[in-house]
């Protein structure tokens, strides 16, 4: 019965989220359901992260760099691209039989020579008289996760002969080349004034008979919580498929595992080019739900967060990521409020910060599995020995090894 | 750029060429049975500098790759690349202004030191715990801000020399703290991953650092004043200096080369401490005893040195070098608790550059990084966009580095502990 405390409470916890936004119904409803959304958004992070550093050793540090390229994608896709049933004659465009695809001029944030792009100008000439179409977000969306998964691939690639701290450095280094890159083409990208992006629900959703307007949380919170739900069941489908076996062996020696016939190279950019898609995936949506993607997206502190909170739960169990990331998210914002000892105030919007660092460092030294993972095995472990159950693992692994 | 057609076309294909070159000359020399350590660099110099030519000569030749074969097809392609700028941008500051040229030079070369001085921490850490520490950018931070406060916040007008010693001994104790409370598990073999877990918990140690430090000292930029101001020099005569002329925060060389004072200070320093710190290592019992366990952790545990000590005083020493070069620093720049990050970036280029573990790798890297820098801001035509990717410079040579020789410019291989990992 034990053994299934852990399964019991997922289950619990994901019923819990379902109901949560038909249940609640405090002031601070909109508040709390950002949280959750923005929560959820980190767990998908958290738990690819933890998947790619904690199941394959491949600490990258450039995460945050693919949520980006994720994000601005899809940013890049909606603002410039439009659909017009008759031509401009101003822009570059292509005849789609009878729709044009009008790609528009890049003209900056504070152009001196243009104060409109080439097809604001021609919808004032037409003066109403055509509609032109934006692009759809899920095409954007599903653009943007794959370009995430084209530049992991890339990467991956250029990874591979890099070990350990080789590797941080160079994922590193990618992640702020692309900073760089963002900030400084500021004709393309709008540098650091960021660029808009439409909601996730432009026009509205009719759900059940339901309608919610494109500023309504519950059509972005049920979004971004089956997107962690089918995260993590990839995640669990890959993680006990021989991919996971693979990529542990992968881990623990690379040399061991290649001459034992796992192709490295292959599993290698795979892990890659999966975590990357998440990264992607959860940055593509999470853009379109803010409404606004800016290179700061990209510091290393939203990285720093990401480590920290896959560390926290448990580097090498992506539930417990995922379930740390959700935890530290609220702890983080309810240690928001500032207070005052003996006449001085207080800052906890920083000193939270600061508490968190520690916090991963203490676990860190102390509890190397993160204070989550620890838990749910102690559940799954029932009341058997430690020991015992590496035994058991040991011999079911010797059992196993003659039948493949 | 008048023809940018001309010098993205050169540059393509030097790329294509210099792709193409590595990979085969790689297959050809592993086929062969040669030595392949430098096939890929030497390839790749070899193609993007002479094209389809000097790549035949090697795919027929095979010859030995001697350090004139490294370095030769290198410097080649370097020029190759300033011709094609110079023919496609004939206007440029870069191609017409020589005293500019000269004064890019020279601020490359000091700021280039003072880079080097400080990747020089990093790399005595790598090369005796076998760590990377992503902590190093707080410390260079640190020492900025103690000089900052004890110079001009609680003691005002207190030599500045005190106010560099303060931010030494603070950054010293807070490393050696620090290695005592977190690092020392990793000796022991109880962690399975130690070169990840070292990462990690230096990751942990720069983030608590910047927020405690954005907590107690606030987000606003500040700046220390000069530490000394040149004497007023008129060289040879004071109607025509024409050699030296100084003020109290420039100096000109030559009527065209102009060094600003806090830059030059610091790297005088530098090279002061830098000597200072060669002096250490070579010539006392603890600093032989550091570079010992840098060459065989064993060995030297035999001969009666206690590793985990030098551990705690590689650890403490490096981040302390860091200080030095904020404290340094704090003169010529605003300082913020986010300053770090950059430095950091770039140290962590400097020492691949140079070789991981490389004391003068890691001086070279730094001049290296220091010109390139120089180079890439002053000749980017549109100079708002050629500051932005300031960062961008040295992670190009860092990829190029990773791809091309990863053990970079002097890299040695590790014969023991966690060093072989790599």
């Amino acid at each position: 019965m034990r053994q299934q405390v852990p399964n019991i409470a997922g289950i619990a916890g994901i019923g819990f989220f379902i109901l949560f936004p038909f249940v609640y119904s405090g002031a601070d409803y909109d508040y709390i359901m950002h949280i959750c959304i923005i929560a959820f958004y980190y767990a998908i992070l958290a738990s690819s992260w933890s998947m790619l550093a904690g199941y394959a050793g491949q600490f990258s540090f450039g995460h945050m760099g693919f949520m980006g390229i994720g994000a601005y994608t899809t940013a890049l896709f909606c603002h410039y691209f439009y659909l017009s049933p008759e031509p401009t004659n101003l822009c570059t465009e292509f005849n789609l039989g009878g729709t044009w695809l009008v790609v528009v001029n890049p003209i900056g944030v504070t152009s001196t020579t243009l104060t409109q792009d080439c097809l604001r100008q021609a919808l004032s000439a037409w003066n109403g008289t055509v509609q032109v179409t934006p692009m759809p977000v899920w095409l954007g969306i599903v653009l943007g996760t794959l370009m995430g998964g084209l530049f992991g691939l890339l990467i991956g690639l250029l990874v591979l002969r890099l070990r350990a701290a080789y590797l941080a450095l160079f994922t590193l280094g990618f992640s702020e080349i692309l900073k760089a890159t963002i900030s400084a083409e500021i004709q393309i990208t709008r540098g650091q004034a960021g660029m808009e992006t439409p909601a996730l629900f432009e026009q509205g959703i009719t759900l059940f008979g339901h309608t919610f307007s494109k500023t309504d949380k519950l059509p972005p919170y049920f979004v971004m919580f089956f997107l962690l739900l089918a995260c993590l069941g990839i995640l669990a489908w890959l993680a006990r498929s021989k991919f996971g076996l693979f990529v542990r062996a992968l881990r623990e020696d690379q040399d061991a595992a290649a001459a034992l016939g796992v192709n490295t190279t292959k599993y290698k950019v795979l892990v890659f080019v999966v975590t990357t898609m998440m990264a992607a995936v959860a940055g593509a949506v999470q853009a379109h739900y803010v409404g606004i993607v800016t290179p700061n997206n990209l510091f290393l502190l939203q990285m720093s967060l990401v480590v920290a909170m896959a560390v926290i739960g448990g580097v090498e169990n992506f539930v417990a990521a995922a379930v740390g990331a959700i935890l530290i998210q609220f702890v983080l914002e309810m240690l928001r409020n500032s207070f005052d000892v003996g006449g001085i105030t207080v800052d906890m919007t920083i000193w939270r910060l600061v508490i968190f660092g520690i916090i991963l460092m203490v676990t860190l030294r102390f509890s190397r599995n993160g204070l989550i993972a620890p838990i749910i095995e102690y559940f799954q472990r029932g009341h058997v020995g430690k020991e015992t159950v590496e035994k058991r693992m040991a011999s079911e692994g010797d059992a196993e090894e003659p039948a493949k | 750029m008048e023809s940018p057609s001309l010098f993205w076309g050169v540059i393509v294909w030097m790329i294509v060429w210099g792709v193409g070159g590595s990979i085969a000359t790689r297959y050809r020399y592993l086929h062969k049975d040669l030595d392949t350590s430098n096939a890929n660099f030497v390839g790749a110099m070899v193609g993007a500098a002479s094209g389809p030519i000097g790549l035949a000569y090697l795919w027929v030749q095979t010859p030995e790759l001697t350090n004139r074969l490294i370095v030769g097809p290198a410097i080649l392609a370097v020029t190759l690349v300033a011709a094609a700028f110079a023919f496609a941008d004939p206007d440029n500051n870069c191609v017409v202004n020589g005293s500019f040229v000269a004064s890019q030079f020279v601020n490359g070369l000091i700021i280039g030191i003072i880079y080097g001085f400080m990747a020089l921490g990093l790399t005595l850490i790598f090369s005796i715990l076998g760590v990377v520490s992503f902590a190093h950018g707080e410390f260079y931070m640190i020492g900025g801000m103690v000089v900052y406060f004890v110079t001009a916040v609680w003691i005002p007008g207190i030599n500045p020399i005190l106010g560099v010693m303060a931010a030494c001994a603070v950054a010293f104790t807070l490393g050696a703290v620090f290695e005592r409370l977190f690092l020392t598990p990793m000796y022991e073999g109880k962690i399975d991953r130690p070169v990840e877990y070292g990462i990690l918990v230096t990751f942990g140690l720069a983030f608590t650092l910047q927020y405690f430090v954005q907590a107690t000292a606030g987000a606003n930029p500040v700046k220390a004043a000069r530490f000394f101001d040149f004497p007023r020099w008129r060289i040879p005569s004071a109607e025509d200096p024409w050699l030296l002329k100084s003020s109290r925060g420039n100096m000109t060389l030559f009527d065209t080369v102009s060094i600003s004072n806090p830059r030059f200070v610091a790297a005088v320093m530098c090279i002061v401490v830098l000597l200072t710190l060669l002096y250490f290592l070579h010539r006392t019992w603890t600093g032989k005893a550091l570079r010992a366990v840098s060459l065989d952790r064993e060995a030297a545990a035999i001969a009666g040195i206690n590793p985990d000590r030098m551990n705690m005083l590689a650890f403490a020493l490096g981040g302390m070098i860091a200080a030095l070069a904020g404290a340094l620093l704090v003169q010529a720049f605003s300082w913020l608790p986010q300053v770090g990050n950059i430095p950091a970036m770039r140290s962590f280029v400097i020492v691949v550059l140079g070789g991981l573990g490389s004391l003068p790798g890691a001086f070279f890297g730094g001049i290296i990084v220091g010109l390139v820098e120089a180079a890439g801001t002053g000749c980017i035509p549109d100079a708002q966009k050629a500051a932005s990717y300031i960062p961008a410079y040295g992670m190009l040579v860092l990829t190029l580095t990773l791809l091309l020789r990863p053990t970079g410019l002097l890299g040695r291989r590790f014969s023991s502990g966690t060093h072989g990992k790599f």
